[in-house]
């Protein structure tokens, strides 16, 4: 009998040195982060950011932490994750209510909205007056008016580009080659004699995108692709349903009229490819544009991409809400997760050493005081627009002079959108808006692209929206704006 | 050769048929991998211009050159992997093996409560969130290996492959006959049992060797020191940021995620990480199998 027993308690006890090796090797690391809460000892801050992991960013952290010590006494513990598994990664650390202390967060990954309802992110506007003061100097008032909710703010803009601007982009080659007269193009109907000359010339489809193209409409749109939109000169701020304006019929038309005469793909609809910028065959496209937008995209296509506006430069929610950062509602010392943001946000040396690295090893400075890459810098390879106030960076060589310059009165010129800082809660129309959304997939690729013939294919796609609930989600849209704007007093 | 067939041979046509049959079910399911091998091996520049081609116009070997030049990620990302799938393997071998012993033997007063425990979890599990919080708060696996070892440990689904196993290919009259010759629980387990169930074992560690080496989801919870990632984790990071910039219309229309897209290997390189990836654990089939063969021809009772 007793032989029976050991053989269990052998097993057992090779399961559980099992799980105490695991336990050993990582205590201390476990424990360090919490510790810190006194004066001489420097708390470690743990930072969350979007960007594939780097090799040298251990490298770069020891440099940051000398720094930082010595001006905030704190360290930061940075934790690189990749692109596609941001969101979620940070959903199960949400969710465990693992501590944390700062987050990269924005409206297409880790999602602000989403945080801030579930109470994961700390309330800031204390925090920001007493130790944020130099970052409201830095930003633009229109980004902190955006990151609002419900007037709370709960995270940090980064200091870039406030708006976005509709423009056609160019193949320059082609322009030059077929001499094309770009310089009155502003509208999707002005392009007409140029994609005519172009297909007659080259025989394939000048106009290009994929499925997610959409032409330049002059709508805020409530939720992206649904038919729930506020014209960006309303002052009623009444919801409309942008596919029944006369304006959209007219670009529809327009684009349906192209497409039949040959001058988008044929597949436009169902496409998911961008390859046509790796080879060169096209002659227009659609994008958002920045100041120096035309020599970014001509340095990463290898040729000349020139831009025209199509529409005015706007802040939007999303525009203002692209890239954030936000102090975790786990976190032991939001004021220290402060100090650090506002650091970063305003002192030069740190903000370039976490973007551009080790100045030495991954990039040399050069007499006029720009800077340029040497070869280490691909083992420090970081997502410049997510790490905060861009405005104080090194300029590249290859940079324009007056870089800063041109984004501060893009800024400042740029118009607000009317629903600027308003922030639809779906909470109560949940069911509506999955069946919104299921009928917008349906329905809106082929419409924004041209495939169909709006005349008929948008009273269709508003019997679908209409029967899935539109009439509701709209009344509560309308509902929730007219709160808002009377909370806001305008 | 004489005509005649015997009772249990097929004609010659259905046997042509059947052939064809197997043929082309084959071809299906070799060709996408041969079809990955020849793009890894395709021109980046050809690739762009012509699409997809089964004989490319311009064969090339820069894809790999790329990998192996900024490869040392790669290369220990690779050994990452190598090591848990060992590691992880026998241990799951020595767990599993053990623990659906016990539970085979009637003469295991508590076998039906182990066994419970077992199918148990098989039905229910905590789900995501807590097993987060387990792994990371109670027992600090997070960005240690062991967080890629242990949670795929024991699956209790193999525990119940190797206990009927047990029942079926050990007789209870074997064990006796190890007693009766002098030998203990250990003895009789170790020299007798474990022996003739070689193929079962080869069957677990096989499972258990696939499942560590394709594992990458533990990697995406647990691991953010970049030192640990293995392979599979490795590329699914590159195929999801590539997925995500691309989908993302709002980031890959700006500048921003132009410029991050050119960063990210091209097609050709992700087939290259692929072929790479793919390539031991195939060849790790033939070993297996010496095991599947031999282990059927171990009789255990003389009848």
């Amino acid at each position: 009998m007793w032989k029976k027993k050991l053989a269990t308690v052998v097993s057992l006890v090779t399961v559980f040195s099992v799980v105490l090796a695991g336990c050993g090797g990582s205590k201390d690391e476990g424990s360090s982060a919490s510790g810190g809460d006194k004066k001489d000892k420097p708390y470690q801050l743990v930072w969350y950011q979007i960007g594939d992991p780097q090799k040298d960013t251990n490298k770069v952290v020891e440099k940051i932490n000398e720094y930082t010590k010595e001006k905030i006494n704190a360290t930061v513990d940075l934790k690189m994750i990749g692109f596609g598994d941001y969101s979620k990664k940070m959903q199960v650390i949400t969710a465990s209510g693992e501590p944390y202390d700062i987050a990269f967060t924005s409206s297409w990954a880790n999602d602000y909205l989403q945080n801030v309802s579930k109470g994961a992110f700390v309330e800031l506007d204390d925090l920001l007056d007493s130790k944020g003061q130099g970052i409201v100097k830095a930003l633009d008032p229109k980004f902190i008016e955006g990151a609002k909710v419900n007037g709370k703010i709960y995270g940090i803009p980064t200091n870039k580009e406030v708006a976005t601007q509709r423009v056609f982009r160019f193949n320059k080659q082609f322009v030059d080659k077929y001499k094309l007269d770009i310089s009155n193009v502003s509208s999707l109907e002005s392009l007409e004699p140029i994609l005519k000359t172009f297909k007659e010339k080259e025989g394939y489809a000048p106009l290009w995108g994929d499925k997610n193209t959409s032409p330049y409409l002059a709508y805020d749109f409530i939720t992206e692709k649904l038919p729930m939109a506020i014209p960006f000169d309303s002052t009623d701020y009444k919801v409309v349903n942008f596919l029944d304006q006369p304006d959209t019929m007219k670009t529809f038309e327009t684009l349906h009229k192209y497409y039949k005469a040959g001058y988008l793909p044929a597949d436009i609809a169902t496409s998911t490819n961008s390859d046509y910028q790796k080879n060169g065959k096209w002659l227009v496209d659609m994008a958002d544009s920045q100041p120096y937008a035309d020599l970014t995209w001509s340095r990463s296509a290898g040729y000349d991409i020139e831009s025209k506006a199509a529409g005015d430069a706007i802040a939007t929610n999303t525009s203002v809400l692209g890239s954030m950062m936000a102090i975790s509602s786990t976190s032991e010392n939001p004021e220290k997760a402060m100090e650090f943001l506002n650091l970063l946000n305003t002192d030069p040396y740190l903000r370039n050493l976490v973007d551009m690295g080790i100045e030495g090893t991954h990039y040399k400075k050069n007499a006029d005081g720009t800077v340029t890459d040497l070869p280490a810098a691909k083992d420090y390879d970081m997502p410049s627009f997510a790490l905060g106030n861009e405005f104080i960076l090194n300029l590249y060589d290859n940079d324009p002079k007056d870089k800063w310059e041109q984004f501060k009165k893009f800024n400042t010129d740029a118009k607000s959108s009317p629903l600027l800082g308003f922030h639809f809660d779906p909470s109560k129309v949940q069911t509506e808006m999955a069946a919104l959304k299921n009928v917008s997939d349906e329905y809106m690729p082929a419409l924004m692209t041209g495939t169909v013939d709006p005349k008929d294919y948008i009273a269709k796609a508003n019997q679908k929206f209409k029967a899935a609930g539109l009439d509701t989600v709209m009344a509560e849209v309308q509902k929730q704006i007219d709160e808002w704007k009377a909370a806001q007093g305008k | 050769m004489a005509k005649a067939r015997t009772l249990n041979q097929p004609s010659r046509a259905s046997n042509t048929i059947l052939n064809v049959i197997a043929a082309v079910f084959s071809i299906a399911c070799v060709f996408p991998f041969l079809f990955v091998i020849i793009i890894s091996f395709t021109n980046e520049k050809a690739l762009s211009r012509d699409g997809y081609r089964i004989i490319p116009k311009e064969w090339s070997l820069e894809a790999y050159r790329y990998i192996f030049k900024t490869g040392d990620q790669l290369l220990r990302s690779f050994g990452i992997t190598v090591l848990i799938t060992v590691v992880g393997a026998l241990l799951s071998l020595v767990l599993i093996s053990h623990f659906a012993y016990a539970i085979s033997r009637s003469s295991f007063r508590y076998r039906n409560f182990f066994s419970f425990i077992a199918i148990f979890t098989m039905l229910f599990n905590g789900g995501m969130v807590p097993s987060y919080i387990i792994n990371t708060r109670m027992l600090h696996l997070k960005d240690t290996l062991w967080a890629l070892i242990l949670p795929l440990a024991v699956n209790a689904f193999y525990i119940m492959i190797m206990r009927t196993f047990y029942r079926t290919t050990v007789p209870d009259a074997i064990v006796e006959a190890g007693k009766i010759d002098g030998a203990g629980e250990l003895r009789v387990f170790y020299s007798v049992v474990l022996p003739i169930s070689l193929p079962g074992l080869a069957t677990i560690g096989l499972f258990s060797t696939l499942g560590y080496w394709n594992d990458w989801f533990n990697a995406l919870l647990y691991i953010d020191n970049p030192n640990l990632v293995p392979l599979q984790a490795l590329l699914m990071r590159i195929e999801n940021s590539m997925q995500f910039l691309v989908t993302n219309s709002a980031l890959s229309g700006s500048g921003q995620g132009m410029a991050l897209l050119s960063t990210l290997p091209q097609d050709s390189a992700r087939m290259a990480m692929v072929v790479l990836a793919t390539v031991p654990i195939v060849l790790a089939y033939p070993f297996f199998q010496r095991f599947f063969i031999s282990g059927l021809t171990v009789g255990a009772v003389k009848g």
